[in-house]
């Protein structure tokens, strides 16, 4: 309306008229924002952590099969089914997507390990050594000896396994499964190394063996893999990145399925997502109290102004552009704040992120939701954070003022005559 | 029912009643008010403290209700107006002046002045033009930036009366201009009402207690308890110099 750019300059001008009372409210909102985009970012900070730890020793974060292989892994069911794929091609056409951050190429088998008279069945897991460091944190938990060499059939095996067995670095244990061609495959290994992840079931099943020597175990070519694991630049979107994988996968011939750690690990997801409800609890709590206190300086400003506000009626305004005035006056001290509160929110989010206090010290780490939780006071950054809080104290600051406007409407035009 | 082809009168009343329910009993602060003001005139209101000035100025300008009654402004009836249309019809035919000046202290003289022109949008060269040729007429030029809270009270009241013609209205309302000011800056503010209302035609209706503000108006009524106890036309006097 016409009359608009007069309530503007006004609304403006009460903010300058009790300067030390809007720095007040300003900063309260400021410090609001701050409040709610910190511990948003803790929250996701923690998340970042849960989901890291919880997919970090084994799952990774994506994993791509053959479409028909999960759920019932049966072994024949490869990626590119039984001629397989060229792998270093596929591999190489993963990491070129610029959400991802490495791939780790898998092959299980299941098979009897035996070394003297003891016999252990156990879960035959084939990694590419080098790749599957940059997927998952499994062989940065080797306790004695190393990871094991491809070619000179060397397996690594849980601390657990190893006990059971009573073997240890350097003896031989021979690994017997039944193979792709339906002749059963057996071989003597070395022990090179013995891992304890702190997860008992791993540590009782499995022995790490590399990539070609399980693929000569099983009489499998070397293009054959039952999973690509990868590692994704942003870990709380893998759903996204999944499903923008399988997408581009789509051409690539047989049918894939690639799925996120949500669906791999629903537990897991199922505590991120409600750490993630907690974000809304904690933008809602923080502006809920700063709107009181918003409203109630405003509340005080349009009282003291009930004579101008009965003259400006008198003059001939409409309630409506009264109202309009103390509006705009909320928006402005949003604006105020909005500007503060990302002034002071941008540097210390960086120099949180950048340097998290490390409480391990004090706190010490604990199991939650299956996963081991450092107590690393982390903050992420997200793009959307900032936004909706920004959005918030928009809406905290403009909220505030609907009750004042709305009793500055109210102020009869009559009181103007009177002293 | 108005039958005259000429100008309608700036104001008429019939049987104007206003009756505030107070306990213990109702006051009834104006009773049955007959009142015709021509265009162009300028009427000072006298009456002791309580006798109704100020709600009758209330009542003539659609601040206040009346309980009863009818009221005409320049010819269009106000009483049964909505709040809206009031407002719209304050804005554009009304102007008031007030005894505290009441200017919006975050606006300059000038914005003050222009207040009224700034709601009804009127373009920024035309507003300027008018208020500038008000402010040199009343003796305020050079004043147009200063905030009230750096003018005397008589150029505040000045800035007011200002506020209150620019948008040439019909009738203007003041109730007490004077009241807060000196003998001396009262006697100025009254010269530029005089002339406001001699060379635009601007009808003033004004109440006061000063004896020598009602000496300086054109036609003097006295309101006692609500009633108007004497109306006089004193033309010759208030034309002299
Ligand atoms: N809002 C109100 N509620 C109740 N009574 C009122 C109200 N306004 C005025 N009155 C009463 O109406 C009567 C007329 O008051 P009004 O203010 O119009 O007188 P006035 O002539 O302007 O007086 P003064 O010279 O002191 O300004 C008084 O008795 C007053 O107490
Ligand atoms: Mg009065």
């Amino acid at each position: 309306m016409s009359d608009d750019p007069v309530w503007r300059r006004i609304a403006w001008r009460n903010l300058g008229r009790h300067r030390g009372r809007t720095l007040i409210t300003a900063s309260a909102l400021a410090f609001g924002y701050l409040a709610a985009v910190l511990m948003v970012g803790l929250m996701d900070g923690m998340n970042a952590e849960l989901i890291e730890n919880g997919t970090g020793l084994m799952v990774g974060q994506v994993q791509v099969h053959a479409a028909d292989y999960l759920p019932e892994r049966n072994m024949h069911r490869t990626i590119g089914g039984y001629e397989g794929i060229d792998l270093a091609g596929f591999l190489r056409r993963l990491e070129s997507d610029p959400d991802i951050v490495a791939a780790a190429p898998r092959l299980y088998g299941g098979g009897l390990v035996s070394s003297g008279d003891q016999t252990l069945g156990g879960v035959l897991f084939g990694v590419d050594v080098r790749r599957e460091g940059e997927v998952t944190t499994l062989l940065s938990t080797l306790r004695e000896g190393r990871a094991p060499r491809a070619g000179a059939f060397e397996v690594a095996m849980g601390s657990e396994m190893a006990r059971q067995l009573d073997v240890k670095v350097g003896d031989q244990v021979v690994l017997v499964a039944a193979a792709a061609d339906g002749s059963m495959g057996n071989d003597l290994f070395t022990l090179a190394g013995v891992f304890s992840t702190g997860t008992p079931a791993l540590d009782a099943s499995h022995v790490l063996v590399p990539l070609p020597d399980l693929q000569y175990l099983l009489a499998m070519d070397p293009g054959r893999v039952h999973e690509v694991a990868l590692t994704t630049t942003r870990p709380w979107d893998t759903p996204v990145i999944a499903a923008s994988v399988e997408r581009s996968l789509s051409a690539f011939g047989p049918p894939l399925r690639v799925r996120p750690w949500t669906e791999l690990r629903p537990e897991l997801a199922e505590s991120v997502e409600l750490m993630g409800s907690m974000n809304w609890v904690i933008i809602v709590i923080v502006f809920a109290m700063a709107i009181f206190g918003v409203a109630n300086t405003m509340i005080i400003g349009t009282f003291e102004r009930r004579k101008e506000f009965a003259v400006v009626r008198a003059l001939g305004t409409t309630p409506l552009g009264v109202g309009k005035t103390v509006v705009y006056e909320g928006i402005f001290l949003g604006v105020l704040a909005l500007a503060a509160g990302a002034v002071v929110t941008g540097p210390v989010l960086v120099w949180w992120h950048n340097r998290p206090p490390d409480l391990s010290g004090i706190v010490g780490g604990f199991a939650w939701s299956g996963s081991m939780w450092r107590p690393i006071l982390r903050v992420e950054y997200s793009w959307d954070t900032p936004i909706v809080a920004a959005v918030a104290l928009f809406v905290t600051s403009v909220l505030a003022a609907v009750y004042p406007a709305w009793k500055a409407t109210r102020v009869p035009p009559a009181d103007a005559l009177a002293d | 029912m108005n039958d005259t082809i000429s100008t309608p009168p700036a104001v008429r009343t019939e049987d104007l009643w206003k009756v505030y329910p107070q306990e213990p009993e109702p006051v009834e602060a104006v009773k049955s008010l007959d009142l015709i003001v021509e265009p162009g005139d300028f009427v000072a209101m006298a009456g002791p403290s309580g006798s109704g000035k100020t709600t009758v100025l209330n009542l003539l300008g659609g601040l206040t209700r009346p309980t009863r009654g009818r009221i005409w402004i320049d010819g269009e009836e106000v009483s049964d107006m909505r709040d809206r249309d009031l407002a719209r019809l304050r804005l554009e035919r009304i102007g008031f002046v007030f005894q505290a000046y009441n200017l919006l202290p975050v606006l300059t003289a000038l914005e003050n002045a222009e207040f009224t022109l700034l709601l009804r949008g009127t373009p920024a060269e035309e507003r300027h033009r008018r208020v500038m040729d008000l402010f040199r007429e009343m003796g305020l030029d050079g004043l147009e930036d200063r905030r009230p809270g750096r003018l005397s009270g008589g150029q505040q009241q000045r800035v007011a009366v200002a506020r209150a013609v620019a948008g040439d209205p019909a009738l203007v309302l003041a109730d007490e201009p004077t009241a807060n000011l000196d003998t001396a800056t009262s006697a100025a503010l009254l010269d530029v009402m005089e002339r406001l209302n001699r060379e635009r035609g601007t009808t003033f209706v004004f109440s006061t207690h000063d004896p020598r503000v009602m000496e300086r108006a054109r036609r003097l009524i006295h309101l006692v308890d609500g009633e108007i106890e004497s109306d006089v036309r004193r033309d010759a006097g208030a034309v002299a110099p």
